[in-house]
């Protein structure tokens, strides 16, 4: 277990994980969601082509403490700022957010100014990802009970 | 050369215990191929008289069954394989432009569109879900003005042959190219027209499925039906195996699952009284070539093999032109690394020998920057030369099947042949390959088939140079090419334009028989050239096939 892990508690880690836009290319996603299971983590993957709105309703449904958006098209930019927007209309701010994909350096900046800081591109090991959530979850949850 | 100081070994048991202390601590403690087939240290005649190999049997000459060596008597004498670029972005006419650049480069293998995901899943390029997509990864088109923009200024005479990954909308593209050809008054044996048209894949690794997959499927069949009588030269079907490789099946399960998929496609022709030999030699099958270089032989040449054994012995074919499908490698763009860019030359060559070692006819070659976006002019121009550089400076195409009697690779791809029959088996069984896509059998072992490799590439297990070895601190500068911001804008601002100046009687009318002949189940291909010529838009179609044979619902899935 990583001091991560620990911080966190006792209650796993939720993510909910999702195409966004067109792309089915489900690939990466799908070993994300093992990788995410075999450390521990309670993970939905709610599939293809889901709107920005629905993501932000099943975030919400499913109380998770992250959403991993998988974006394989040329649109990353627009469509995670779609979702951005869908989950500050649910005040979902709070929720970690993961965009792992094609991701061109420019868009990379694009995203950074979003706010969006978990950008995992192709050869990112799925450690890194792991330790970003547990990390992100961890700070987040000790956020919350200090207030 | 010095006297052997010991009698020479008679048999490999006898070798490797004679060699036992030079054998010992290797590199790897086993070894084995990607496919998880075991690799022996070394292999001898021996080791095909196990198999009960038999050369006439099992590997013949090439131009005659069983086809293991190849199709055609000559081989690359003949003719050297096609070199075929995937190609499309953007608007039309960026398309177009792109287009006459790869012909005046030498691209042998006509002109393949990609076309962007609102048009794969049957949406206008204004339709809500479309919005950010257009355009970008492939070409936009919506209605027959947009594929006569594609091809302005083309004489499709001398493109030789035109491709697309048109799946559940293949019968929509597969309209609007009829429509072309009959308005500019060209034969349609001028320009070979080859779709992929295979939606059963789509809901297996591809993802743009949008109907039902019985309906889909009957769509597909409907289109080979037709182009039976309509165009009686294209190819109306391209059974891919790449998508489900590049989602994580093994070069074994890619080979085999394909092949499941096309005994469905088939079996649902030959259920309309359609005979083998009249369409065998139009089926494509499409495979992708990865880093597994003896694998990737053994696959090409066994897939030949046991086609053909299908078609005389399952589908009823009785000549050898129904035997003689057409075999398309495509080098993958999986293995290629966002990290140090340029080594993917070396990747997407050795993937290109493998599959001219494979003796595929036709072939696609990937570019270099493709993990970091869409290909860029010089690394699309050095994939071609790569090509180039195999068939005019190494001698490699002169003799036909030059790896044929190698004791690895027929053993290895006697192996292949019967893995690949134990899985034909295996889904038979479960009811054929539709019940295996709703049961979710392949999308769980392709899965699987992708972690597992993940695991194996971070826990340093399986090599990927440049990425878990041999990395280097100093980025590779690679020009990345980015899609016109304002093609999206432009191609809706014509879409608008269209819809206001067609008739719009005829476009109700030709609809409403679309619908009356999908209710009817009647082929819906002459309803849908009556739709596309009257300028009916691809979204307007597809709503036509969703009102009446349903919905895709995506599902979700807990882990």
């Amino acid at each position: 277990m990583t001091n991560n892990q620990a911080a966190v508690g006792q209650r796993p880690i939720r993510v909910v994980l999702t195409k966004v836009g067109l792309d089915g290319h489900d690939r990466g996603v799908k070993v994300i969601a093992q990788a995410l299971r075999d450390a521990g983590m309670e993970v939905i993957y709610a599939g293809l082509r889901r709107t920005p709105e629905e993501i932000a309703r099943i975030v919400l449904e499913e109380d998770a403490d992250v959403l991993g958006l998988s974006i394989l098209s040329g649109a990353v930019v627009p469509l995670t700022r779609r979702v951005v927007e869908a989950l500050k209309a649910q005040q979902l701010e709070d929720v970690v957010l993961v965009v792992g994909g094609i991701v061109p350096e420019p868009s990379r900046v694009e995203l950074n100014g979003m706010g969006v800081t978990g950008i995992f591109t192709p050869g990112s090991s799925l450690k890194a990802i792991i330790d970003f959530i547990q990390a992100g979850v961890a700070n987040h949850r000790t956020y919350q009970e200090s207030k | 050369m010095s006297t052997p100081s010991k009698p020479l070994p008679q048999t490999y048991d006898h070798w490797l215990s004679e060699h036992s202390q030079e054998l010992q601590n290797a590199r790897k403690k086993s070894f084995e191929s990607s496919s998880g087939i075991p690799v022996d240290t070394l292999y001898t005649p021996e080791h095909l008289q196990k198999s009960g190999w038999d050369y006439q049997r099992d590997v013949g000459y090439p131009g005659q069954a069983p086809y293991t060596r190849g199709f055609t008597p000559g081989g690359y004498r003949q003719h050297l394989w096609k070199m075929e670029m995937y190609a499309g972005f953007g608007s039309a006419e960026e398309a177009n432009e792109r287009y006459r650049y790869l012909m005046s480069q030498g691209s042998t293998g006509g002109i393949s569109i990609a076309l962007d995901l609102p048009t794969q899943v049957g949406y206008d390029s204004d339709h809500l879900m479309a919005r950010d997509e257009v355009g970008q990864i492939g070409v936009a088109l919506t209605s027959l003005d947009d594929v006569e923009r594609v091809f302005d200024g083309i004489p499709l005479d001398q493109v030789g042959h035109i491709f697309s990954t048109a799946n559940c909308i293949g019968p929509i593209v597969c309209a609007w190219l009829l429509a072309l050809y009959e308005k500019r008054g060209t034969p349609t044996a001028d320009c070979i027209v080859q779709l992929q048209n295979d939606p059963i894949k789509e809901y297996i690794a591809r993802g743009t499925q949008f109907l039902p997959i019985e309906s889909a499927v009957k769509l597909t069949t409907d289109m080979i039906e037709y182009c039976r009588t309509a165009a009686p030269e294209w190819l109306p079907i391209s059974i891919s195996g790449s998508h489900m490789k590049q989602a994580g099946a093994t070069c074994v399960q890619e080979a085999a699952f394909t092949i499941c998929n096309g005994i469905t496609y088939v079996e649902s022709c030959l259920a309309r009284g359609m005979k083998i030999d009249d369409f065998g030699h139009v089926i494509e099958l499409h495979f992708c070539t990865e880093m597994d270089f003896f694998e990737e032989v053994a696959k090409y040449r066994a897939v030949r093999k046991v086609w053909a054994r299908l078609v005389r012995e399952r589908f009823g074919g009785t000549t050898a032109k129904a035997q003689h499908f057409r075999l398309h490698a495509a080098t993958s763009g999986r293995p290629l690394t966002a990290q140090q860019p340029l080594n993917n030359i070396a990747r997407i060559t050795l993937q290109a020998l493998a599959q001219i070692l494979g003796g595929c006819e036709q072939t696609r070659t990937a570019s270099f920057d493709e993990a970091l976006g869409i290909p860029t002019q010089e690394a699309a121009r050095t994939s071609i030369r790569a090509n180039q550089i195999i068939a005019f400076e190494t001698g490699i195409p002169d003799t036909v099947d030059p790896l044929g009697g190698s004791y690895y690779l027929e053993n290895l791809t006697i192996e292949y042949e019967k893995r690949i029959d134990a899985i034909i088996a295996q889904v038979d069984k479960m009811g054929g390959s539709l019940v295996a896509v709703k049961d979710g059998f392949f999308q769980r072992a392709l899965a699987q088939g992708a972690y597992r490799e993940q695991c194996a590439v971070e826990n340093g297990e399986q090599v990927v140079v440049g990425v878990n070895r041999f990395q280097s601190e100093e980025g590779q500068p690679v020009p990345t090419f980015k899609v016109d911001p304002g093609a999206a804008e432009r191609q809706i601002a014509k879409l608008i334009q269209v819809r206001a100046s067609r008739d719009a009687d005829a476009v109700a009318k030709g609809l409403q028989r679309l619908k009356e002949d999908c209710l009817a189940k009647r082929n819906i291909m002459p309803a849908t050239l009556e739709c596309v010529k009257a300028y009916a838009t691809i979204g307007e179609i597809a709503d036509v096939w969703r009102e009446v044979f349903g919905v895709y619902v995506p599902e979700s899935v807990r882990f």
